[in-house]
């Protein structure tokens, strides 16, 4: 108070505002030093041995702690389970809950530097009961989804999603359990071709995946496309009823007509479309679009019964996600005419 | 009187439920929207935020809140989860490649304490398309049946593109909400 009084005359008089500002801060600056020194000074009698005391008893609760965790851990990896996980690991954090209160209760005798130091060893043994927590737990769920599955045969895609998940997720391993859909996969410099006006499979859906440098040609009508991680390739399609799908794609040419498409992942691509709605690419960098022109015997017909008989000029409405501003988004452009490949004509290939 | 039954008597009067849509691009739940609605569904571009439906649904009015699923955009769905009363998980049942994404999506969906109340209803959509796989292979690739046991779910095998399985599954929902909200009738 006293201080503020002898401030107030010089404001009031002639103070410009900046001198203002300084004499407040410099005020405030003071009050805070004289509280710290008051409150240093009046925990100094007591103080240094309760903060060693609070120190001590805070250090060992923590290690019992951190130690019942590491047992569950090890107890784990040596017995494959624990009898009751989820009764010691609510033990370990009702012991964190009590940490806590006694660093709360403590507080008041405490310099700010050791207060904070207590809160963040509490969140690190927290982090750390979570992990641990996350590593056993989920255990006894599989083992019980295991059992399940030996009742029920139809559980193999369960298992087999398991198995990549243990594992690194490499394409191969990956593309094991989307070998039961009809696709070309894991193939290198080759010719594919897939006519499905002369197959029955033309209600499904096709998958192209892990292909390097190769052409394919796919003729005829069918439901859904799905295509990933496709290198250095030509791909050729007639018109897709429903929706396609594309990820990870680099150094490409795609030729395709379909209702919907979405585009993930592509690198310096080009995409020659016609669709019945707005084409959208998220992570996408290089990519050129220009409309569809393929020709094949048959695919006039087929793009009509598609609903995709007229050039809706849609491949050139680019949604771009990872693009939010006005500007053109600087991932895709319009090929320009002489860019363009000629029609296509497939009629010969079979 | 309680907050809890002051909200049932508004809502009562009203009679009018929450619905968020989810799940993974390509799904198709603005397909299922609007196939419900009875609109044409051979012109739809991929969302790039969201749709309001308002759906007169038996004796209810449903609020439906169709959310883009593309990854970019995923992280603005907990912009809609308050209030919510019923939550529809749509998944592409030919998307093999996937599904393991749209389990981790729903895993991290459900844990979400603003959803803690809400009806799960799951589409196991494209179920016209040959090969795709049925709602009994979709419920255990997602391990619907590690849930919290007090949440109330039902899987339901639909085509958006004939329409079959979208009123069974949407009667269930409503039946559901409607007698945990309504359940004073």
């Amino acid at each position: 108070m006293e201080e503020k009084c002898s401030i107030e005359p010089i404001v009031d008089s002639l103070a410009p505002d900046s001198a203002l500002q300084k004499k407040h801060i410099s005020m405030l600056n003071r009050l805070n030093a004289r509280h710290l020194q008051k409150s240093n000074s009046s925990s100094s009698s007591t103080g240094p041995n309760s903060i060693q005391s609070f120190l001590d008893k805070f250090s060992e609760s923590k290690r019992s702690i951190e130690s019942s965790i590491e047992c569950l851990q090890t107890d784990f990896t040596i017995n494959g389970s624990v009898p009751q996980l989820k009764l010691d690991l609510e033990k370990i954090s009702s012991s964190i809950a009590e940490l806590e209160k006694f660093v709360a209760e403590s507080s008041y005798l405490l310099p700010p530097y050791e207060v904070r130091a207590a809160m963040k060893a509490i969140s690190d043994v927290k982090d750390s009961v979570e992990k641990a927590s996350g590593k056993l737990l989920p255990r006894k769920k599989f083992s019980f989804r295991n059992k399940v599955t030996k009742k029920d045969c139809g559980g193999n895609l369960v298992r087999k999603v398991e198995q990549i998940k243990g594992t690194d997720p490499i394409p191969v391993e990956r593309s094991t359990i989307v070998n039961d859909s009809p696709g070309f996969r894991n193939r290198e410099g080759a010719t594919l071709v897939k006519d499905f006006r002369i197959s029955e499979e033309n209600m499904g859906d096709f998958s192209l995946c892990n292909l390097n440098t190769c052409d394919i040609y796919l003729k005829g009508r069918f439901r859904a496309l799905f295509v990933y991680n496709i290198r250095n390739s030509r791909v050729f399609v007639g018109p897709v009823l429903g929706s396609i799908l594309i990820e990870d794609v680099e150094k490409c040419v795609f030729m395709l007509a379909s209702q919907q498409i979405r585009i993930h992942e592509a690198k310096a691509t080009d995409f020659y479309l016609r669709l019945r709605s707005r084409p959208i690419i998220e992570d996408c960098k290089g990519l050129r679009f220009g409309p569809y022109k393929l020709f094949y015997e048959g695919i006039k017909e087929e793009l009509e019964d598609s609903g995709l008989e007229e050039d809706t000029g849609n491949w050139a409405n680019v949604d771009d996600f990872r693009w939010l501003k006005s500007v053109h988004s600087p991932n895709w452009r319009l090929l320009e005419e002489k860019e363009q490949e000629g029609s296509v004509s497939i009629s010969d290939i079979c | 009187m309680g907050l809890l039954s002051i909200i049932r008597k508004i809502k009562k009067k009203e009679k009018e439920m929450r619905i968020l849509m989810v799940g993974l691009d390509n799904s198709g739940k603005t397909t299922i929207v609007l196939k419900i609605n009875g609109e044409d569904t051979s012109i739809i571009s991929p969302t790039l935020g969201f749709n309001i439906k308002t759906i007169k649904y038996q004796k209810y009015s449903l609020n439906i809140w169709d959310v883009g699923g593309q990854k970019t955009i995923r992280s603005y769905w907990r912009n809609y989860f308050e209030q919510t009363d019923g939550l529809v998980w749509v998944v592409d049942s030919s998307d093999v490649r996937r599904l393991d994404d749209c389990r981790l999506e729903l895993e991290n969906l459900l844990k979400e304490e603003r959803l803690s109340g809400a009806s799960l209803l799951i589409f196991a959509n494209k179920q016209d398309i040959h090969g795709s796989l049925k709602p009994m292979e979709i419920a255990k690739i997602l391990n619907l049946d590690a849930m919290d046991k007090t949440r109330h779910w039902e899987i339901v095998g639909c085509s958006a593109y004939t329409g079959d399985g979208l009123l069974e599954g949407f009667d269930w929902m409503v039946q559901d909400i409607a007698s945990r909200i309504y359940m004073l009738e």
